[in-house]
């Protein structure tokens, strides 16, 4: 190929494009694509390894988040039921010293009770003593007035017979 | 390694390189310099002397050396395909990590630069480990016959015009593909804009190549310069601008492909919106004058 300047041969362009096909061919697939494939296949596992962490994370959160749920809900409810025991406690203080004084007023009144009854019966066995030491008392008036005068009668009676 | 057994080590080296550099100065006078420095640089550009035949054909040396370098990096590509990817963890070793980085490199450029990016990773890729690869050979001096019967060293395969502009317009062809992928028709215009393209590929390949060539054959062609001075031109340049070129023919082309493969709709202009803005102030006015006669 006379005339072209600084020697250029077409023939030889091609040659040298044919050449290099073949290199582009057999480089794409012995090297470039099966590296590039595995660098691909590794960032897929490392993504996907990723994932999995990220849903492990969020699977760990939300169940921090249920544990905090729950403690949360324990001390609302262990709040409730101190609520209602101290309640009951109080209820049953209230109950209790209502009881309590129930029973005293019921101790104090039956004891008053006790103690007019006891006092009555004082009274009453005190007035049977006084009336019997009275009535003893009479009597023996009586039975010493009787028997004088029973003495006397009978003297009186003898002397008359 | 004791101190006394590495002095013995490097007193023997020494003595070795001062019998290899008395030899060649001694072997100096008759170096069959057939060629003058002009014809040989001369040759190096417009390869009008030295042929060598490839299966027949009557073809420049930098063709024989694509191909050479091609089968090297076929062999190399198959050993890696047959001994290690299958072995791939994924943890990398280190062989792993720099089949990766490479490869990585290329893919990355490619999606940093075009949506449509799977042939255009393969491509620079391809081109960028031939243009490396391709360079650093004229490093090893790997001897042809000629077809005149004279020894020569395969230069690179891109100091060849013809591989250069091999690789300038296939270079350009990738990036109308890219063109037509993104945009269809309207992306061979938007490449064939850019028409200057092959050629500044093309010639900026051959010229840094060609220059490292030149330099090389200065270098060697005289003995008294083949001491030392290679240590630099031979080694650290040549490595330099096979880094050099592989990264500025991958990435311009990846840029350009990038370009062209664009269908992201362009923002309206600012004429136009400044043209828009005095409508909507002018309706604004209307519409305030309209409320305030209200």
């Amino acid at each position: 190929m006379t005339g072209i300047p600084l020697n250029i041969d077409w023939q030889q362009i091609l040659l040298h494009l044919f050449n290099f096909t073949i290199l582009f061919g057999a480089l794409y697939i012995l090297l470039y694509k099966p590296v590039r494939d595995f660098m691909a296949k590794r960032t897929a596992y490392y993504a996907d390894m990723d994932s999995r962490a990220a849903d492990a994370l969020k699977e760990a959160e939300s169940n921090r988040d249920a544990y905090d749920e729950k403690v949360r809900s324990f001390d609302e409810e262990i709040r409730a039921e101190k609520a209602k025991m101290n309640k009951e406690i109080s209820d049953q203080r209230d109950h209790q010293l209502a009881q309590a004084k129930t029973d005293a007023e019921k101790i104090i009144s039956d004891a008053k009770a006790e103690a007019e009854r006891e006092k009555d019966e004082i009274i009453a066995s005190a007035q049977k003593e006084i009336a019997g030491m009275v009535t003893d008392a009479m009597e023996k008036l009586t039975l010493e007035q009787s028997a004088s005068d029973a003495f006397d009668q009978f003297l009186d009676a003898a002397e008359e017979k | 390694m004791t101190k006394q057994e590495r002095r013995k080590a490097a007193l023997i080296f020494a003595v070795i390189a001062l019998v290899f550099m008395l030899g060649a100065i001694l072997a100096g006078g008759s170096s069959g310099e057939e060629e003058t420095i002009q014809q040989v640089m001369r040759d190096a550009v417009l390869h009008d002397i030295n042929k060598v035949s490839l299966f027949g054909l009557e073809v420049n040396p930098g063709l024989m050396a694509g191909v050479i370098v091609s089968g090297i990096l076929i062999v190399f590509a198959l050993i890696c395909r047959i001994f290690f990817i299958p072995k791939f963890t994924m943890v990398p070793g280190k062989f792993q990590l720099v089949l990766e980085t490479v490869v990585g490199l290329f893919d990355n450029m490619a999606k940093g630069n075009s949506k449509i990016n799977g042939f255009l990773g393969a491509y620079i890729f391809a081109a960028g480990s031939y243009i490396f690869t391709g360079t650093l050979f004229e490093l090893f001096g790997v001897q042809a016959v000629t077809t005149e019967g004279l020894s020569i060293s395969l230069p690179a395969p891109l100091s060849d015009i013809n591989g250069a502009i091999m690789m300038g317009c296939l270079s350009y062809l990738v990036i109308m593909s890219g063109g037509i992928a993104g945009n269809g028709v309207k992306g061979i215009g938007k490449t064939l804009k850019e028409y200057s393209l092959p050629i500044s590929l093309s010639f900026r390949l051959f010229g840094a190549l060609l220059s490292g060539a030149l330099v090389t054959e200065l270098v060697y062609y005289y003995s008294s310069l083949s001491y030392v001075v290679p240590v630099l031109v031979g080694v650290l340049f040549t490595l330099l601008h096979a880094l050099i070129q592989a990264y500025v023919l991958t990435m311009l082309t990846s840029l350009f492909y990038g370009q062209v493969s664009d269908n992201t709709p362009k923002p309206p202009k600012e004429k136009k919106r400044r043209k828009d803005k005095k409508i909507i102030n002018k309706a604004e006015t209307a519409q305030s004058e309209e409320t305030a006669a209200a």
